[in-house]
């Protein structure tokens, strides 16, 4: 798994390319809070698109950054989830507490997520 | 969340292409045989119910699938790799990626039941104890315990302390899970909510399922194939549909539920009760 | 069964046994020093707990005994020595026989009573429930989780606890001395403190770690070799009481005799 950082505006794209697992998810952990924290950075978008497969220490972590956002006021979002992590999200019941956009422009503009979109691929 | 076949980097396949290959599998206790020389597979994703009665060494087959017992004979294949035959190490690198739920649970009774769940986390992984709490709040979550993190094992029922522990087996987000009798002794309606929870994780995480039962409603509703084992032999074989409709005398008389026969001839009967010949004819 | 027959098998199940028992000490000082090297993690949280619990709650009740058993010695080295006239030797003998043999002793047996007996009903307890195989089947090594860190709080925790009941021995001896002979505390501690010879009290302590492997050894071997069903953790519990007193006086004996052979004379 490679994760890598860009800001585009305001926001902070994180970039995740691999799967999600027990093994790798600290360290994308460690990032997200890194941003939130120390960077105070505002909105911390989540780039999906590229991530095959997530496990629940993936999901967990996600919920850990999802949660410092709401403590720091800033926001937090993901998009481009694939049909598995897709399923995941609604197994676990976190469609709806996640802001999940289908793609980049539509994660930057914000506003309604859709969070019925469609998987991706 | 097991992981699913299909989209992993590695290829979790026996040679056969199925989550798990079992061939001429043989189990001893000391001298004595229990299991003859057992052959099946368990397509990836598919839930295999193992069926038989008292002594059909259904149990031994489990427990050799999860390695609790070492077969004298034969080979495992799960992840593509033989079970049977491996190292200490690799078979341990192979039962984390493995579940398996106890028949009476056997939840640690000194931790709580959120320990229960956190335990291989903590002792296999380096995530955050932060991250391992939400996790052990999500498993819990997924078998309705919600809320339950601090209780003891000792506090819940019996229904609880089974969906307790199937949180325990999902805790790694395993690929392969195991359930020894998950129904047996439970109320109807509990029983009913079991059967359920397996059927939502295997169509949820797509996770290749193992079941050893004797309850044949149970069985027939979570099973995508049946084995029955009769004194240590495959009697049948098949999916559940090809089950029903077997003819096979000792499968008819499994799922018809009909009774052994009593001994007849008073010669038989006779040398049964005067102890000269032991009943119970192999 | 002929004579001999017996013999040999009951020496070759006694082998077995000992050595049943140095396989599990043997794989928990692999688990406690090696593995920790090798990057494999080891709970040092877990052997505290078990240290707290074999060590400070025993506190009390060593520190009872020992005074007790320091009196009654005075008392039985009195019962002679005053015949004699010589009732300052009381001191040197409650000393020299409570580093010696005593404190080591007294205080194995408190820990049997409460730590040895308890190792193995905790872990039958986890053996009739299937706890065991479920740590197995969760890559989880039995030995090392759950009888490593008990070597460990062992090891550490019964010559601690038999430093403090040579210490409750001598006061025990001294409340007699002081009321009942001529002596003073001065005088008592300081004809104690002449008696003592620091390889008096090493060789205790080497018997009393000795002691906490036996104890432990013999505790979880009793607790993994209970059979199916729970009465079986009583009669575990029992045989570990009974197996790890008999083991210690063994032991003690084995290394009293070492000491004597390679003492100075």
């Amino acid at each position: 798994m490679d994760i890598s950082t860009r800001q585009s505006g305001t926001a902070t794209i994180v970039d995740v390319v691999g799967d999600i697992t027990l093994y790798n998810s600290p360290e994308v952990r460690k990032v997200l809070l890194n941003l939130l924290k120390e960077k105070k950075s505002p909105r911390v978008i989540v780039n999906m698109l590229s991530v095959k497969y997530i496990d629940s220490a993936g999901v967990a972590s996600l919920v850990e950054g999802l949660k410092l956002s709401r403590d720091l006021k800033s926001t937090f979002a993901l998009f481009g989830l694939s049909r598995t992590a897709q399923e995941v999200f609604e197994l676990t019941r976190l469609v709806r507490v996640f802001e999940i956009y289908t793609n980049e422009e539509d994660a930057l503009r914000g506003g309604s997520p859709n969070t019925n979109a469609a998987p991706v691929r | 969340m097991a992981s699913i076949p299909t989209s992993k980097g590695d290829n979790p396949q026996a040679p056969t292409g199925a989550a798990i290959s079992v061939r001429n599998l043989r189990v001893n206790y000391g001298s004595r045989e229990i299991l003859h020389g057992i052959n099946f597979e368990v397509p990836a994703g598919e839930t295999l119910v193992i069926l038989g009665g008292s002594g059909s060494g259904k149990s031994t087959l489990l427990r050799t699938l999860v390695g609790l017992e070492t077969p004298s004979g034969g080979e495992i294949w799960m992840r593509g790799k033989n079970f049977a035959a491996m190292s200490e190490e690799d078979r341990d690198e192979l039962r984390k990626k493995m579940g398996m739920s106890f028949q009476g649970g056997a939840l640690f009774g000194s931790m709580t039941v959120g320990e229960n769940v956190a335990l291989a986390l903590q002792e296999h992984t380096e995530l955050d104890e932060s991250t391992i709490e939400i996790m052990v709040r999500l498993k819990l979550d997924q078998v309705g315990l919600s809320g339950f993190e601090n209780y003891m094992p000792a506090q819940l029922s019996g229904g609880m302390k089974k969906r307790a522990a199937i949180a325990r087996a999902l805790s790694m987000d395993p690929e392969i899970l195991f359930f020894d009798e998950p129904s047996a002794g439970l109320d109807p309606i509990i029983a009913a909510g079991i059967d359920d929870l397996i059927l939502k994780l295997k169509k949820a995480f797509r996770i290749t399922i193992v079941v050893v039962t004797h309850e044949l409603a149970s069985a027939f509703l979570i099973a995508d194939r049946m084995i029955l084992l009769d004194k240590g032999v495959i009697v049948a074989n098949g999916t559940t549909k090809e089950l029903q409709a077997s003819s096979q005398p000792r499968v008819r008389q499994f799922l018809d539920r009909i009774p052994e026969p009593e001994l007849t001839g008073e010669i038989d009967y006779l040398q049964m009760l005067t102890g000269d010949v032991p009943p119970i004819r192999q | 069964m002929a004579i001999t027959e017996t013999i040999g098998s009951a020496t070759i199940n006694g082998l077995a046994y000992i050595g049943g028992l140095a396989r599990l000490a043997g794989s928990s000082v692999r688990t406690i020093f090696i593995e920790p090297i090798r990057g494999k993690k080891f709970h040092f949280g877990r052997a505290v707990h078990q240290a707290m619990a074999v060590g400070v709650e025993a506190l009390p009740i060593v520190s009872l005994i020992s005074f007790f058993i320091g009196t009654i010695l005075a008392l039985n080295a009195a019962y002679e020595l005053r015949k004699f006239g010589a009732m300052q030797v009381v001191a040197s003998a409650v000393a020299i026989s409570m580093t010696r043999e005593l404190g080591p002793l007294m205080t194995a047996v408190v820990v049997i009573g409460r730590s040895g007996s308890a190792f193995a009903a905790e872990i039958g307890t986890m053996k009739v429930n299937e706890e065991i195989d479920a740590l197995e089947t969760m890559a989880l090594e039995p030995v090392d989780f759950l009888v490593a860190p008990k070597f460990l709080a062992m090891l550490l925790m019964v010559p601690c606890l038999t430093v403090w009941a040579d210490f409750m021995g001598v006061l025990g001896g001294g409340v007699f001395g002081v009321s009942a002979a001529s002596f003073t505390w001065g005088s008592y501690i300081s004809a104690t403190l002449d008696a003592l010879q620091s390889r008096d009290i090493t060789n205790g302590l080497i018997k009393a770690a000795m002691f906490g492997l036996v104890i432990t050894a013999v505790g979880c071997q009793e607790g993994f070799s209970t059979g199916l069903g729970s009465e079986q953790v009583g009669r575990s519990t029992t045989s570990a009481v009974v197996k790890s007193i008999f083991m210690v006086v063994v032991v003690d004996l084995i290394f009293t005799a070492i000491f004597y052979l390679t003492a100075p004379r």
